[in-house]
């Protein structure tokens, strides 16, 4: 009787002791826009690997579909469960505000990583690479391929990213300062399907006899806008370009149907994302210039737009697409 | 529904250019490729007057272990094969829920869905497989007479579903199921045998279309097929299939999938913006039922 007694108490106090140890560790989280692609697979591994350096336990969770709606709840559920910090590349950036106010209430930081929000109070945001020097970088390049006087057509994903229309935003006004006679169609939205992404491109061909170029902003749309040029025999009448992993582009790079891509390191992204998290939970400030261990170049702060950045974007071509893995 | 497509047809031929093209209604025919054989299938099932939600993520995984196959170095014409080969592996385990486990075709698909597109994301392991090897073009790339080969394929596979409904006895069953699912039992009709071959026959369609999308597309995501199972309802329903079972129009179903692939092609071709195009679809669809409906009304009017 009494052994059961010590028996349950022991019980109780290793249970207690052990979670309150588990709570020792802070928790750093982060939300994609999409699980399963190999994008965000890279920042995932980025981010367990920084977990493991700076002592954090990381939680990575998404929708299984480009849904506002979906991303918001799984970062109310994180909220509810008391994650500490919590990074989420943004969807729809006009229903952050209040979710970011209410989790201050309760303690948790909220940051964006990937794509941002700006208005909406969030403690910092962790960029790739600064947003105009990613539209302005893939112009500059695509206008050396195809000329300046040519035609060019956008194919992006979902209607509402905020990265995806911030880089078109800014590709229009590289186009409109420096190379007027360049013509920027209209983006088309493909959604998330590569099938649709084709179709569209070959679309825009068909109406555009003269089209020179074909962006695709977003990743899913690579290999669809790719392949439609391979289908309709355009290799090196039309150019393809995006911002597309090394991994998904190689096939294209190498047959010449996409000339080059635009990107940066993911899985770096996804390592200075939660290191960006432990920062935010110990309460130290950025500096204008941080030494981030295990990134090999410093990270610039400005603190006038709260933005940490990763650094400037890498261009990848059949040359050197096979040094990456991602 | 004739009308309907010629219609399209002109108003499109006007408005631009390039639309009557060879290149550019190649364009519109390879993009439906795809979406005919799915739409075939679920045509079937809605026959019977079931609901197949399942058909997309099945050729996701048709396709991707027809792509995997290809990355292996697996000869073209087996690993082709694998399409359909897991399409009826996955067709089967959805009759099997909806006859054996009697469950209502909706909830049953609806949540095979969700098993479904869980598998094809832990298969690909976030790794898209891409650029694979251009092998399986034979089935899409040649022509005849300027004609893509892949449309009397079609047209074969279409003809034949058309006189299975009509003059076997399986598509009687199956039109007699969906008009009067207790009736036909009572009637000594094979049921539970009839409605387990429309799912089969509609896995198999989907995972034959797998096929057909690793060789146009050459890639395989997590997003593939993701929209194809509510496009193949709009095209059946579109072409005369009635959503209770029942009444199907084989002919019907082919005309809606072009229908509708004629109106993305031509918005685009126009200019219409992309965020319009689905505004424009949708108006178009609500159209053509709501005539269908009134030339309906109008002969059971005149026929008092």
């Amino acid at each position: 009787m009494f052994r059961g007694k010590l028996l349950a108490y022991a019980a109780a106090a290793l249970v207690l002791s052990t979670s309150a140890w588990a709570q020792g560790k802070p928790k750093v989280a982060f939300i994609p826009q999409l699980i399963g692609i190999p994008y965000f697979n890279a920042m995932e591994a980025g981010g367990k690997k920084a977990a493991q350096a700076f002592g954090v336990d990381f939680i990575y969770q998404g929708p299984v579909d480009t849904n506002p709606v979906d991303q918001l709840q799984i970062l109310n559920n994180l909220v509810d469960q008391g994650v500490q910090a919590i990074a989420i590349s943004v969807l729809d950036a006009s229903s952050l505000e209040p979710v970011i106010a209410s989790a201050k209430k309760k303690g948790v930081i909220i940051f964006t990583s990937d794509s941002d929000a700006p208005k909406s109070g969030r403690a910092v945001y962790v960029a790739q690479a600064r947003d105009d020097q990613l539209g302005f970088t893939i112009i500059d390049e695509l206008v050396k391929r195809v000329g300046d006087d040519a035609k060019i057509g956008i194919v992006s994903g979902e209607a509402t990213a905020t990265n995806l229309n911030t880089w078109i935003k800014y590709m229009q006004q590289r186009v409109k300062e420096k190379y007027p006679k360049i013509k920027l169609l209209e983006p088309k939205y493909a959604g998330g399907t590569a099938q649709r992404a084709a179709q569209l491109a070959t679309e825009l061909m068909t109406a555009n006899p003269d089209l020179k170029g074909i962006i695709a902003v977003a990743s899913t749309t690579c290999p669809g806008v790719a392949q439609a040029i391979e289908t309709a025999g355009k290799i090196n009448k039309v150019i393809v370009t995006g911002y597309c992993s090394p991994n998904t582009a190689r096939a294209y790079l190498k047959s010449g149907a996409m000339g080059f891509t635009v990107l940066w390191d993911p899985a770096e992204l996804g390592y200075l994302t939660v290191w960006a998290g432990k920062q935010l939970i110990d309460k130290k400030p950025f500096a204008a210039e941080n030494n981030v261990p295990g990134i090999d170049h410093p990270i610039s702060y400005d603190s006038a737009t709260g933005v940490l950045l990763l650094g400037p974007p890498a261009v990848f071509t059949a040359e050197n697409v096979d040094k990456f893995n991602f | 529904m004739v009308l309907a497509c010629l219609a399209a047809t002109i108003v499109f031929s006007l408005a631009s250019p390039w639309f009557l093209t060879i290149e550019n209604l190649t364009t519109v025919a390879r993009a439906s490729v795809e979406l005919l054989i799915v739409s075939l299938g679920m045509t079937i099932v809605l026959a019977v007057g079931g609901i197949d939600l399942t058909v997309g993520v099945t050729m996701a995984i048709a396709s991707f272990f027809v792509g995997r196959a290809l990355m292996i170095a697996v000869p073209a014409p087996l690993a082709a094969l694998l399409g359909p080969l897991v399409g009826i592996f996955l067709g089967a385990v959805t009759a099997g829920v909806i006859v054996l486990g009697s469950v209502p075709p909706i909830v049953a698909t609806l949540g095979l869905y969700g098993v479904f597109r869980a598998t094809i994301y832990a298969l690909l392991g976030g790794e898209w497989l891409s650029g694979l090897p251009d092998v399986l073009a034979p089935l899409v790339r040649p022509t005849i007479l300027g004609i893509p080969s892949v449309a009397f394929e079609l047209a074969a596979l279409y003809v034949l579903a058309w006189g299975v409904f009509r003059w076997t006895p399986l598509g009687v069953w199956w039109l007699a199921i969906g008009g009067a699912d207790a009736a036909s039992q009572l009637a000594g009709v094979p049921v539970r045998r009839a409605k387990t071959a429309a799912y089969l026959a509609s896995g198999l369609l989907a995972g034959i279309a797998g096929a057909f999308y690793v060789a146009q597309y050459r890639n395989v995501e997590m997003t593939t097929g993701s929209t194809i199972a509510l496009d193949a309802i709009v095209a059946s329903v579109l072409g005369g299939a009635s959503v209770t079972g029942g009444r199907v129009s084989v002919l019907g179903t082919a005309l809606g999938v072009i229908l509708f692939r004629i109106l993305q092609n031509g918005f685009v071709l126009i200019g219409v913006p992309s965020l319009w195009e689905q505004v424009v679809a949708g108006l178009l669809l609500l159209a053509v039922l709501a005539t269908e409906n009134a030339a309906k009304l109008r002969a059971l009017v005149m026929a008092r």
